[in-house]
């Protein structure tokens, strides 16, 4: 008897796991393969999550969800060799529910998820590594995990940035450094009475810092802490590309541990432990490095797609990787009632996206990458960053308004005409 | 004939963290030992040659273990013997002995009992010994090779100085050594039919009377104090040379 | 104070265990199974020996072995029975214990009294702890690992006889297969190269034993190299299972650093770890860390050591 699944999933990170939860709920037979020991086990992220855009795609997930803190004091700092500028924000719309981000350990969040997912009929098989696709008739028909052949009408490639599957299915090239960052992360086990103290946090609030400048000696990327429970979230994203071409030939590791002795960031990790080391590739090649999204027979969701972003004061990507496992679902779904799984078919999954946030961010921020490399950015007009703050890190539950309109608000007219080289760029944001 | 295999649900012990040198056990998965795994491993062999009938798996844990057998079941065991309790999950020997034994005299015809030498987390090699005191079975310990032949077993044990092949009489409780055999992963689809096979399920406050009483008590469990440079050295010649400056070669 | 017995069937442990018995204090006797160079051996050097000499009785059916200490810890009035944690001794141990309603504590590597208590460490969580534990109750199984203790040294040693008659063995010894004799030991090395399985084949291990040559090393390994991959004999091997080394240099080459490995190794003065993980738990425990092939790495050290 052979046994035939209607959907696999190859990675267990969240855009795998949303895929499976929502095609479970809708009664299909969707088997998930992860080749971790656990889903979330080696998942690395900043970690904080938006949930505005994603919240009614999930409506029964947020309510037990096991997040860390709710962000209610957002701050950025602008380094300089030997002296820095910080900007706090906290509105009192942060700290009011439903709150709008989180802090977050995937590790946690991802078991967790794989659960509800499981519940909900999911089949998820752990330690399973898809090394290759099945091909019938010109189309993707299964995937092939240690020897073994499974079958499925339809695969969903949701195994994270350096996707083999969708490279397998001949989706995507192999990728070109500018389009990555590398990221790095420590978490730092501290007591929470000390969190809440050193941050100034109320009850189960938490603080997202940002930090920007000399971190990265100057190249495209940031520094980031993010408070969870009992740990700090503590990472340098840096852009791979920068980092191949610098002159000084300085490493990752070396710009972290220089990051952590900076006076500012030792004193906020003073004491702690460090539990757990991550290093791990971010697709921020924005909309132009996308893979193509749908083939005969396969959907690609979540980094996998390139579906991440680092507009510079922060990465996102959970919530792409969340919605787009959704809309994936929504399209093998409708490809089920139709009995059909052609491209032709799948296309709906493109659509879907398009009218969705997800590309219309995308789109939006087109052009980011290129326009946030300008250090000059954040190293002349470090006064704006506090004033448009807000609205920069508001996310709404539809797509983000554009950075000009959200910048011009904010500015008079002198400095407008000293900007004007700058701000031609900024305006492609 | 059926062979019974004794497996210990243990945390993983590679992600436990350690904070403030105390373990830390939360949101550690929970899984088999390994070397239960090669005893698993070894009964399923009998079975494959025609040796055994069934290969039932019997484990004592708490409620996780419904989810965490599912890994034996895939790996090759017909059936699972479950006993159930809050307080099982790292009680001490003489309770689990008396535990599994409870177990053992409800499954039907067992002919051999397999344990390994010792569990993944306490690793004090005592249980497999209790239990065939209090069955008063023959053992056969730190065992290399198992053979059946008829009523008898014949077994290899592997000794810090040499090799014994010694012939017992079956019933028998035999534990083994993780050089036994390499033990198999099981594919997907094997794991994915283990969730439909056979579970006997019995909670521990209905087996007979289990003398509770607390033989051992800890006062401590902490990790050594340890602090290591952690230098990160380039190239060789740079790491003759460290080694070089501390006297060490 | 409570009478102890001590048993094991190697001259070398059972004297280990004398020491121990002296840590916890009161009398201890020695009882010697069928064994008359050990006894003379023993009483030798200073302990109290009782002399069982009964041919039904075979060292291999741990269960009768068992039921012959129980005969005899009543007969020599001994709560407390210490035995070797090697194979034969830790598989004693538990059934004694079960036999006579005591607890037991195994792989004891160290042993303070502490009022009526007699604390014993073990290593727990696959060695990520050390764990310190007692024994409720008078009546006591203790097995030590060997080589925690020196060997004892004493005088007005005697040998008396004990009779403890017993049904035969149901067990038989078909064959017994010494280990080809291995005169390496570890565990006393100033200077060890250790191998793991990042060891590509067996005709690697001359450059490892040339580099452990150059620097007045011992070639150890990880326990699959051994027990696995059967490259060298199980006395090799470092670890839980294996020897817990305290050498002044460690080299490790290709070895992962899961727990059962590292608390054999832990106690080294400095640790040099060659892995090409550079995410390998072994560097979060080395003092020089070098991510590289450990057979590139090899054939260098050769080179400049010359
Ligand atoms: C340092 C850093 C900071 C970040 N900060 C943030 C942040 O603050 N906020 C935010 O929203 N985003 C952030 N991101 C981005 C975010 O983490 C990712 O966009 C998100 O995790 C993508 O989810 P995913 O499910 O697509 O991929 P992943 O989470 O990478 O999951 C892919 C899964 O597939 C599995 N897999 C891979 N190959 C196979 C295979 N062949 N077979 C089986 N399984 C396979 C993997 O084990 C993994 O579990 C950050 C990323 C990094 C690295
Ligand atoms: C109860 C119990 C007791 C145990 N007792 C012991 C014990 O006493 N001793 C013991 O060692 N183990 C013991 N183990 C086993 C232990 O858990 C591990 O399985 C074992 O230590 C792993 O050995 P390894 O590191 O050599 O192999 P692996 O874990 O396979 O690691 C090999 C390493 O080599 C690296 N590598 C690969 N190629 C190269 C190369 N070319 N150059 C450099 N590096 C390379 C890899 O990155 C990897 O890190 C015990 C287990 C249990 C359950
Ligand atoms: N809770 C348990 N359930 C089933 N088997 C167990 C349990 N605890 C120990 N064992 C078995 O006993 C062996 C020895 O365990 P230990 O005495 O803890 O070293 C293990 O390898 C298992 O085979």
């Amino acid at each position: 008897m052979e046994e035939r699944f209607d959907a696999i999933i190859v990675g267990g990170g969240l855009a795998g796991l949303g895929a499976a939860y929502t095609l479970a709920s809708e009664g299909l037979e969707v088997l998930l393969l992860e080749r971790g020991d656990y889903s979330g086990a080696k998942n690395v992220t900043g970690g904080r999550i938006y949930v505005n855009p994603v919240r009614d795609m999930y409506p029964d997930l947020w309510k037990k969800a096991p997040f860390e803190r709710f962000i209610a004091h957002e701050e950025v700092t602008v380094m300089a060799k030997e002296r820095s500028i910080t900007v706090r924000y906290s509105g009192e719309e942060l700290k009011k529910e439903p709150y709008q981000s989180y802090s977050i350990l995937r590790a946690k969040f991802d078991r967790w998820f794989a659960k509800q997912a499981e519940r909900k009929g999911a089949m998820i098989v752990t330690k399973s590594k898809v090394d290759d696709l099945i091909r019938e008739n010109g189309r993707i028909a299964g995937v092939i995990t240690g020897g073994e052949e499974l079958k499925a009408d339809v695969v969903i490639a949701c195994d994270g940035v350096l996707s083999l599957t969708a490279e397998k299915a001949g989706l995507r090239s192999p990728g070109n450094p500018k389009d990555y960052a590398v990221g790095v992360k420590e978490v730092i086990e501290l007591d929470p009475a000390v969190i809440e103290d050193r941050f100034a946090l109320a009850d189960g609030e938490g603080a997202a810092r940002l930090f920007m400048g000399e971190v990265t000696k100057g190249m495209f990327g940031g520094g980031f802490l993010y408070t969870n429970k009992e740990s700090i979230s503590l990472g340098l994203v840096v852009s791979i590309k920068e980092l191949m071409e610098n002159k000084q030939g300085i490493e990752i590791p070396v710009m972290f541990e220089e990051f952590k002795n900076r006076p500012e960031i030792a004193a906020l990790i003073k004491g702690g432990q460090t539990a757990e080391y991550s290093a791990h590739v971010i697709p921020e090649g924005g909309y132009k490095a996308l893979t193509r999204l749908y083939g005969d027979g396969i959907l690609v969701a979540g980094d996998a797609a390139g579906f991440a972003m680092n507009i510079g004061v922060t990465v996102r990507g959970m919530e792409y990787a969340l919605a787009s496992g959704y809309y994936a679902a929504k399209a093998v779904i409708k490809a089920k009632e139709k009995g059909d799984f052609s491209a032709k078919t799948l296309s709906i999954y493109e659509d879907m996206l398009k009218s969705s946030f997800v590309m219309r961010d995308f789109i939006n921020f087109k052009e980011a990458p290129h326009v946030l490399e300008n250090p000059r950015f954040f190293n002349y007009y470090p006064e704006l960053v506090g004033n448009i703050m807000r609205d920069l890190y508001a996310v709404p539950a539809g797509p983000k308004e554009k950075l000009y309109p959200t910048v011009k608000r904010y500015l008079g007219f002198k400095q407008l005409w000293a900007m004007a080289g700058d701000m031609r760029k900024v305006m492609k944001i | 004939m059926n062979v019974v295999v004794a497996m210990k649900q243990i945390p993983d012990l590679q992600q436990i963290r350690i904070k403030n040198r105390q373990p830390v056990f939360d949101d550690v998965p929970l899984t088999f030992g390994s070397i239960d795994k090669n005893a698993l491993e070894a009964g399923v062999n009998l079975k494959e040659n025609g040796l055994a009938d069934k290969v039932i798996v019997l484990s004592a844990g708490n409620e996780d273990l419904e989810d965490t057998i599912k890994e034996a079941l895939a790996a090759g065991a017909d059936e699972a013997f479950l006993i159930l309790g809050d307080d099982l999950n790292g009680a001490e020997s003489s309770v689990i002995a008396q535990v599994l034994t409870a177990g053992i005299k409800q499954i039907e015809d067992v002919g051999l009992i397999l344990f390994g030498e010792g569990s993944g987390d306490n690793y004090s090699g005592q249980v497999g010994s209790r239990v065939a005191e209090i069955l008063g079975w023959p053992q056969v310990g730190y065992a290399g090779a198992v053979k059946v032949e008829g009523n008898k077993a014949v077994v290899t044990r592997v000794l810090e100085d040499a090799e014994e092949v010694v012939e017992v009489s079956l019933p028998a409780v035999i534990t083994v050594v993780s050089g036994i055999n390499e033990a198999r992963i099981p594919s997907v689809t094997q794991i994915l039919k283990a969730g439909k096979k056979p579970k006997e399920i019995v909670e521990e406050d209905e087996l007979d009377e289990i003398n509770k009483d607390a033989l051992i008590t800890t006062v401590s469990n902490l990790a050594p104090e340890s602090d290591r440079k952690r230098v990160v050295v380039k190239s060789t010649a740079e790491l003759v040379d460290k080694l070089k400056s501390e006297n060490m070669i | 104070m409570a009478g102890i017995l001590v048993f094991s069937d190697r001259t070398n442990l059972a004297l280990e265990i004398l020491t121990a018995a002296g840590v916890i204090g009161g009398t201890a006797k020695v009882l010697v199974i069928n064994n008359d160079e050990q006894a003379q051996a023993l009483s030798d050097a200073g302990a109290d020996v009782y002399k069982l000499s009964n041919d039904d009785i075979s060292l291999a059916d741990v269960g009768q072995v068992a039921e012959v200490l129980k005969e005899a810890a009543e007969k020599l009035n001994a709560d407390i029975i210490l035995l070797s944690s090697n194979r034969r001794g830790k598989e004693l141990a538990g059934r004694l214990a079960q036999k006579i309603g005591a607890g037991c504590l195994t792989d004891v590597s160290a042993i303070n009294v502490n009022g009526d208590k007699i604390e014993c460490q073990r290593n727990a969580l696959g060695g990520a702890t050390v764990a310190t534990q007692y024994i409720n109750g008078d009546k006591k199984v203790i097995a030590v690992s060997p080589r925690s203790f020196a060997p004892f040294a004493g005088s007005g040693g005697s040998i008396n006889e004990i009779d403890i008659t017993i049904p035969a063995s149901t067990v038989k010894v078909l064959e017994v297969k010494p280990k080809a004799a291995d005169t390496v030991d570890i565990a006393a090395a100033e200077k060890l190269v250790i191998v793991g399985q990042g060891l590509n084949s067996k005709d690697d291990i001359p450059m490892i034993e040339e580099l452990a040559a150059k620097i007045g090393a011992e070639v150890a390994c990880s326990k699959p190299v051994a027990t696995d991959k059967k490259w060298f004999s199980e006395e090799h091997v470092v670890g839980l299972s294996g020897k817990i080394c305290k050498p002044e240099l460690a080299i490790i080459l290709g070895v992962s650093g899961q727990v059962q490995f590292t608390v054999g190794i832990r106690d080294a003065k400095v640790i040099a770890a060659v892995n090409t993980d550079e995410n390998a738990t072994i560097n979060t425990m080395a003092d020089y860390v070098l991510t590289a092939d450990l057979h590139e790495v090899v054939k260098e050290m050769n080179e400049i050591l010359g």
